[in-house]
Formats: C-alpha cells, structure tokens, sequence
C-alpha cells in the first residue's frame, strides 16, 4: 500500500507509541484487502465502547493509549456502554463492573470523544453528510450511515475504530469506491406495501432481506417514500442482523438510489426476489422462541429509542398500571431521554411503572440477576440475540402488543407473536 | 515394525507474521472468538461446536475461518492477556478483523501469534488433531508431522 511521508513517519514511531500502534494496525488491516492508499476520514463511530465487549485488554488498551496523551483526531463518538451511568445500581451491576466501565469512559473522555454513549449516533449526537467518508463501528449504524445518509464506511472490528480516530485515517477499500456501493440483488416488496407499516414491520423486512442476500447489496423497490427514519432504522437494524448487510439501497427513498438503474449502476442484477406477506410472516416466526407466552420483561428500543418512539410508548402507557412482575424497559440515549423528559415523556412512563434506560442496551446489563424467563421486544435484532446472549425465551410482538399485554389488569393475558394484518 | 516420522510441507500464505509450533486442534465448522471461546481458559464453549469443551491455548488452532468477527479481534487479544491464547493460526481464509487481536496481542503484550491461510492443501482435511505442527509465517511454510508405522525393509536396513 502507498503511505505518504507523514504516514511513513507515523508507522516508524515518530509521534510517538500511541500512534505508531494505530498506523500499524491501519496498515495492516488495509494490506490484507489489498486498499492501495490511506484516505482522510472527517468522523468516527466507536463500537468498542463496552467493557463486557472489549474485556480487560481492550480497557488496558484504551488507558495505555490515554496516558501517552493520544487524542481522537476527528469527531469521534461512542457507542453503547455496558450500563445506565445514572441508574446502574437499581438495575443490578456488580460495582466491581462498573468502576471497569468507568474507567473506560475516563479513557475515552480523556482521548477526547463525545460521550454520547448510543448505538443510534445519526439520530442524536452526529452530524455526518452525504458522499462524506467516515469509520463508523456497530453493525445498524454502519448500515444506516451507508443506506440512508450516504455516507462511507467499512464495517470495523472493535479497536480498528479508535486507531481510525486517532490518525484521522483508514486504508482506501470496500465501501469508500464507487464501484462497490451499487446494487447487487433486485428485493421487490410492493406486494406488502399496503398502507400504513409500523416500525415492527420494518424490522421483520430487515430480517427477511438481510437472510436472503447475505454480504450483498440489496435494492429494495415498493416501500413508501414516507418511510420514516425510525422505520429505516429498525430495518437497517434487522438486516445487518441476520446477513452481514453493510449497505442497502430503497428506491426513490435512499440517496443513492432515486431510481432502479441508478441504485445498481453497471452492476448486472445477479438475483431478483419478491416478498410479501408471507416471506414476513417466515421472518417473524423465526424470532419468537415462543408463539405465546407471559413475558415478565418487555425491552423496546433496539436500536435507541428516537424521542418519537418514547412518546408513542408514553401514549401506550398514558393513564395505566404495569402489573406486578413484569417490567417495561425502554432503551434510549441520553439527549434523547433528556428531550423526552422535557416533553413529560418520562414522567407518564415512570407513572405507569415503566422505566426508560439511557446509555446501554439489554444485552449487556445483568439480566441473569433478575431471573427473567421470557422478554417480549419488538426489535427483530434483540430478538434474534437475546435467547443466545442472555438465554430468555423471546416472543417478537408489535410495540403496541408488548405495552398492552404489560399493562392488561386481567393477570392470565399472554402476549402473541407479530402476525402480518 | 519401526515408528517413523512423516513429515508433510505446505506452502501458505503468511497474514501475521511469526513462527511458532504446537499440537493441531482442528475444528471444521467456522468459529466466532466472540461467544464461541473463553478468554480466560481458552476453552471453546460454542455448545455447536464439535470442538466443544476443547482448549486452543498453546495449539495450532485450525478452522476455516471466522464469522461473528467485529468483537473477535477482542476476545483473541483478552486470550493473549491471559495467556491463554493459540500458539498459531492456520485457516483457510483468514477474517481481516481478527487479526487486530493478533497485532495488538504482539504491541501490547509483545506475544506473538503466528497466522496463515491459503494453505496449498485444505487444511482442515490434512491436519489431524495428533499432529504437531510448526508454522512459519513469515517464509509462508507450514509443517506437519506425525507419527507413521512402517515396515522395516531390508534396504532400508543399516550396513
């Protein structure tokens, strides 16, 4: 791979350890997918933000590279930590586990990043752009970065981004070229377009696309111009789920995809599918461990809760009780707790007995300490990890089903597997 | 009867540089560091594994590649802090992201493990989890040796 002098002098150890570590592991990583140069980056996603993910040498890492005064050369963001900073203690955290987690916030802090602490960046705390190139870990942001902004970035493995931060550089491949953002599989979903999708359906879509093209890029045609972020969202959730779906293209929704020739370029279409209900409705039934069941754990907000989807779930709950033994977890970011708390969001939910999360994500907080049996979510991603992560029973349900069955006053009530309408 | 040393040589591509050897312990199903192996033993607790319960420390880890990567380059580098981690690895094609875990195993902690693919023959299939096996990364060769039976001939006999 061609370096330029700087970056030459960078991988020699001239400005010092921290950076020679960073260049190294760039370079390294660049020459084994044949990139040809470094390129400039303008921001970074961090994915290596919990202490459960990168364990003792990831935090020994982070802290080696803080004391020698490295700093994230762009704006570098990070994602979720392994617990509410705020409400950790109520939600059972060792305090052992929680000073690691501290300590590396306090690398990260000093290294210069912004404590964002969410899986959902492009929604609250990072301002990316078109065409831009950035390094972004965690796999629905990635894709959302890529699919919906049109942004540019690799998918990286944890550690790869903080090196990217601190150089302000990755090696030019994959997804910075042209070429090899255009479609690759023909997705046509007009068939179950027919009015109004929730955010469940979306995620079940995702799902459903993401099995069936694997590493390819998928243009998807049918789906409404309408398609809110959060909708697109929880697709780009579920897609980078269960394929490894780094980019999508929507027609006549995504930027690089205003029409069909455009989205796929010179690309032939090596494949065209179709879906309807009934491919949803196969998606769906993978998710649920159970069809039916009595969940005492509803977890919504995978990824982070927008302050929309808080208020929807705040008019769910308006006025109602969460019956004993179960609990509603909403999972957000903090700026977008703080907006909802100033709208009375909070306030309604934690009336009604619910609680609403900031910073973390349910797969890595101590639910083995609660004992829950089985979680109700309507997020295909925390569905699909759940059983494997944290050994519950999962019904995937609609928002709305969740919250109902939650707050229904007769005890024996179950909460049924989504079912396309 | 006489037991002798077969001794196989296969060219290879080197990912990560080094040269280490050990016993083979050969999985033929794809591997997630991230879930499928515990930093701290070194044992594999992918219950689906065929390879369940075994440990890759101080091995020649053999598989084909690895899958469930964005978190694996941690793992492998948590099993290098604790000692714990494969002497070398050999795949059929190496996933990029896991080599961080190797070349930050080596910066930090100045241990190095050894990783080579393109293996001129499946090396899944050659291997066998007796063999021991050296691997040379940086010259791109990897040697098999095991134990054979044969009969003594006599031409083969001594003056």
């Amino acid at each position: 791979m061609y370096l330029t002098n700087e970056e030459q002098r960078l991988l020699d150890g001239e400005f010092g350890y921290a950076l020679e570590t960073a260049m190294s592991v760039l370079v390294k990583f660049g020459d084994m997918y044949g990139a040809d140069k470094m390129i400039e980056i303008d921001n970074v996603h961090v994915d290596a933000s919990t202490y459960s993910g990168i364990h003792e040498a990831g935090l020994q890492f982070c802290k080696t590279l803080a004391n020698e005064n490295a700093r994230f050369k762009v704006p570098t963001t990070l994602c979720i930590s392994a617990m509410d900073f705020s409400l950790w203690p109520q939600l059972r955290v060792p305090s052992k586990f929680a000073k690691k987690q501290m300590e590396l916030a306090d690398a990260y802090f000093r290294m210069g990043a912004t404590p964002t602490w969410t899986c959902a960046p492009y929604q609250y705390g990072s301002g990316i752009r078109f065409g831009q190139d950035i390094a972004w870990g965690e796999s629905n942001a990635i894709a959302f970065a890529n699919s919906v902004v049109g942004a540019r970035t690799n998918r990286y493995a944890d550690l790869v981004d903080v090196c990217a931060g601190l150089t302000g550089k990755v090696p030019r491949f994959g997804l910075y070229l042209n070429d090899n953002r255009r479609g690759q599989v023909l997705l046509c979903a007009e068939a179950i377009e027919t009015g109004h999708l929730s955010c469940t359906d979306y995620s079940a879509l995702g799902y459903y696309i993401g099995a069936a093209v694997g590493q390819k890029i998928p243009v998807i045609t049918g789906l409404s111009p309408k398609s809110s972020v959060d909708n697109l969202k929880g697709l780009a959730a579920a897609a980078a789920t269960s394929g490894s779906v780094a980019l999508f293209h929507i027609v006549g929704v995504t930027p690089e995809a205003r029409t069909s020739a455009d989205a796929f370029g010179n690309n032939v279409v090596q494949e065209k599918i179709s879906i309807a209900n009934e491919e949803l409705q196969h998606a769906a039934m993978q998710l649920s461990t159970v069809e039916e069941s009595q969940p005492d754990l509803i977890v919504l907000g995978c990824p982070h809760c927008s302050v929309e989807q808080i208020g929807e779930a705040a008019s769910l709950l308006e006025g109602r009780k969460v019956r004993r033994n179960v609990q509603v977890w909403l999972f957000t970011s903090r700026v977008a707790r703080m907006l909802a708390e100033k709208k009375g969001y909070i306030r309604v939910i934690e009336a009604a007995g619910g609680r609403v999360l900031s910073d973390t994500c349910a797969l890595h907080l101590p639910l083995h300490a609660w004992n829950f049996q089985t979680m109700a979510t309507d997020s295909a991603k925390m569905a699909h990890y759940a059983p494997s992560i944290v050994g519950v029973d999962v019904v995937f349900a609609d928002t709305k089903e969740c919250l109902n069955y939650a707050t229904k006053r007769n005890g024996q009530a179950t909460c049924c597997s989504w079912k396309k309408r | 009867m006489l037991l002798m040393e077969e001794e196989i040589a296969l060219k290879c591509r080197g990912v990560v540089g080094g040269k280490a050897k050990g016993e083979a312990l050969v999985t033929i199903e794809p591997i997630s560091f991230w879930g499928g192996i515990d930093p701290n033993t070194g044992r594999i607790i992918d219950k689906k594994s065929r390879s369940y319960g075994k440990n890759i420390s101080g091995k020649v880890f053999v598989f084909p590649y690895g899958k469930g990567s964005s978190t694996s380059s941690a793992v492998l580098l948590e099993a290098v802090r604790c000692n714990k981690a494969p002497a070398a690895i050999v795949n059929v094609q190496t996933e990029p992201l896991l080599t961080v875990g190797a070349i930050l195993g080596m910066k930090l902690y100045g241990k190095s493990i050894p990783i080579v693919d393109h293996v001129e023959k499946n090396p899944c299939e050659v291997i066998s989890n007796e063999d021991f096996v050296e691997v040379d990364a940086d010259r791109g060769i990897l040697v098999i040796k095991r134990p054979r039976t044969c009969e003594r001939s006599t031409e083969d006999s001594p003056g």
